[in-house]
């Protein structure tokens, strides 16, 4: 069954035309990354300092996968929902299951045989990598393999997502077009940070695909959002299973979409509890001084971090980004809150003179700060918690500067524009094109 | 070179059997009570006007279509799981496509594989088909004659008890034809039901066991063509024109019918 599938999904033309789209777009963002890396690359010049700010993960993989992640939320449904649809466009999709004797057999073949097809989308990067490495790029393995397998989990939810819409619509159209709405409906939620007036959608942020595949992009490997993109990419496939039941009453089959659903939404809840990462960051960057985390680790009281900052507000967010995560990192069971996202309707007039305070509760302890610094805060803890700072020093990360010389910028552009793309569009012209018949 | 099918003759037992197959959407009646029984080795026509219910009936028979009331049995066991029916139907829909993306090669391998079927059968499947010649061919850029053949190849390659062909006859031409409902007929010998909905009474009439009319979703006539005549005869009692031919009865049988 599955080599059925396989073929039907490999020899289709929409999946090396989305492949080839794919990879131009994924070639793009990589050409952008590489022409700011080398600008900026350029300043450096012997500035150990600075040199360590030039991250090849943040400033090549990541605007690099940038590029995959569009061409898999806009252009992966379309070839992921093609899988089922189109068999019941060709009405063949009643005959299938009765051939197989099983709907579980032929909808769990289809999204196998899809996520097949959508993996092909990681060509693009992985060419792109490779092309990085050729010029003299560097790049840590394992941090690399983290990204990239975020985007792996992604592609396999974006599908999950289209064959349950396949399941549950009648034709291709409408099922690429219900699968990009979903992944529009994440991206909704996206949208609303930085704006206050959005502030009700935040409270969402924890439904969002983009919020647990960032922590991948910068070399974690979180627990919780692998569950959580796991959870739903299982809830999704049941989903596909109910709606494939044309056997069943509607009235049933939607009952059990709504037990699935609910079943889905709890495991959800559960993996966002799940706060354990590791960090496979090269020189564990991603993390605190190694110190602050074995003595963070070592108070045995909760503790709870209270925000009092909007969330529009840019302090915020670069909270969320270092310290926040950082401290997630090392103790999985930190509490943080944010008492004003609770107000309506937050205004920049309505901020008081407590606005922008952080404090700290370690147990019946508590300290207070108005300053968003990594080592301010974390010293806060200690404090709180009635110990000296641990040793602050942390393995250097050297930073990987790069000038890309003319010549191998322009062979790196002539790659990502034309011969990935091409090359992915040629493999596709020669598994799809008709063959002379054997006489 | 001609090649047989080896036969098996046993006695006609019923194979499958249905019981009260009714479907009625948005209150429109669609098939009314319809029961009859499949026997082992027979060709069993389903013959209709349009919108007669023929396809929804076979549609119903294999569980494709949910039907209201009615039951499905084989061998006195009913029909509940897509596995019972899996090992009890092979089905050729009417209007369906093959999958254009693959090659004729792929879609028989692919066939011949699920069904499990004996090499012996495979082969001489494939020379009666004449399909060694579209090996390499796309399924997508067949003729509908060929995507015919294709089909009636997945169906019969089987070693299921009862194959259920829909409107199998309708893109071949007499040459074609006359092979065709040739292999159906020696297909059906080797002791295998093949239940057929089929729109031209003289192909019915060649290859039928037994045939049943269906009008407005019920069962109009069901037996054996001689049996149809005698019966058509009786009630036409006085009559100039005794029906002769499947095409006589199926008109005496639709004209005594009420119109819905």
């Amino acid at each position: 069954m599955i080599s059925r599938e396989l073929a039907i999904v490999l020899r289709a033309r929409v999946t090396w035309i989305v492949a080839g789209l794919a990879a131009l777009l994924v070639g793009h963002g990589f050409v952008l990354a590489v022409d700011l890396f080398t600008a900026g690359s350029r300043s450096v010049a012997g500035n150990v300092l600075m040199a360590r700010e030039f991250d090849p993960l943040a400033g090549i993989v990541r605007p690099t996968l940038g590029g995959l992640y569009l061409a898999a939320s806009l252009l992966g449904p379309i070839a992921a929902a093609r899988a089922i649809a189109v068999e019941k466009e060709r009405r063949s999709f009643g005959a299938l299951v009765l051939l197989s004797g099983s709907h579980e057999r032929v909808v769990l073949a289809k999204y196998l045989a899809a996520l097949a097809g959508g993996w092909i989308l990681l060509t693009g990067p992985l060419a792109a990598i490779a092309a990085w490495r050729a010029v003299g790029g560097q790049l840590a393995f394992r941090e690399t393999v983290v990204a990239l397998v975020g985007h792996g989990l992604y592609i396999a939810l974006v599908t999950a997502v289209a064959t349950a819409a396949a399941a549950w619509s009648r034709t291709v159209a409408q099922a690429a077009t219900l699968a990009v709405v979903v992944v529009l409906a994440s991206w909704a939620i996206d949208a609303s940070e930085g704006f206050a007036a959005l502030a009700w959608l935040g409270r969402l942020a924890d439904w969002s695909v983009t919020t647990h595949l960032t922590p991948f992009e910068r070399g974690i490997l979180p627990l919780g959002a692998a569950a959580w993109m796991l959870s739903l990419t299982a809830g999704c496939v049941a989903l596909s299973l109910v709606g494939a039941r044309f056997d069943v009453a509607r009235g049933r089959r939607t009952t059990l979409a709504m037990a699935v659903i609910a079943v889905t939404a709890g495991a959800l809840v559960v993996s966002s509890r799940i706060h354990r990462a590791y960090d496979f960051t090269e020189a564990a960057r991603a993390s605190l001084p190694p110190a602050a985390v074995a003595g963070l680790r070592a108070i045995t009281a909760p503790i709870t971090l209270e925000v009092y900052l909007d969330r529009d507000d840019s302090r915020r967010r670069q909270m969320e980004s270092d310290i926040i995560a950082r401290l997630r990192l090392a103790l999985g069971d930190i509490r943080i809150e944010y008492p004003l996202d609770g107000r309506e309707a937050p205004s920049e007039a309505t901020h008081d003179d407590g606005y922008g305070r952080i404090i700290v509760r370690v147990g019946g302890r508590h300290a207070e700060t108005q300053s968003t610094s990594r080592r301010e805060v974390t010293t806060l803890i200690f404090e709180a918690a009635g110990q000296p700072l641990p040793d602050w020093s942390q393995p250097a990360y050297p930073g990987y500067p790069l000038v890309v010389g003319r010549t191998a910028r322009r062979a790196l552009g002539v790659c990502a524009y034309i011969v990935f793309p091409g090359a992915l569009f040629a493999v596709g012209f020669l598994v799809t094109r008709s063959k002379r018949r054997t006489s | 070179m001609t090649v047989a099918i080896e036969t098996n003759a046993e006695p006609r037992l019923p194979v499958v059997d249905v019981r009260g197959l009714s479907l009625a959407i948005r209150g429109r009646t669609i098939l009314d009570r319809v029961s009859f029984d499949v026997r082992r080795g027979e060709v069993l026509t389903l013959i209709g006007p349009n919108g007669a219910g023929k396809t929804t009936l076979l549609e119903c028979m294999l569980g494709l279509r949910r039907a209201d009331a009615g039951v499905v049995r084989r061998d006195a066991c009913t029909l509940s799981s897509w596995r019972d029916r899996a090992e009890t139907f092979a089905y050729m829909p009417d209007d369906a496509e093959l999958p254009a993306e693959l090659t004729v090669s792929h879609v028989l391998d692919h066939a011949r594989r699920l069904a499990r079927a004996p090499a012996d059968l495979v082969r001489a499947l494939t020379t009666r088909l004449d399909l060694s010649t579209l090996g390499s061919a796309r399924a997508g850029e067949l003729s509908r004659g060929e995507r015919r053949r294709v089909g009636l190849f997945q169906a019969l390659c089987t070693s299921c008890p009862v194959i259920v062909l829909d409107e199998p006859f309708g893109a071949f031409d007499p040459l074609q034809l006359r092979s065709i409902l040739e292999l159906v007929r020696e297909r059906a010998s080797t002791g295998t039901a093949i239940v057929a909905s089929v729109h031209q009474m003289a192909d019915a009439e060649k290859i039928a066991d037994r045939v049943l009319i269906l009008a407005s979703g019920r069962v109009v006539a069901f037996g054996s063509p001689d049996e149809l005549r005698a019966r058509a005869a009786a009630a036409k009692q006085g009559g100039r024109n005794p029906p002769r031919t499947l095409e006589d009865i199926f008109v005496a049988c639709i004209e005594t019918e009420p119109r819905p």
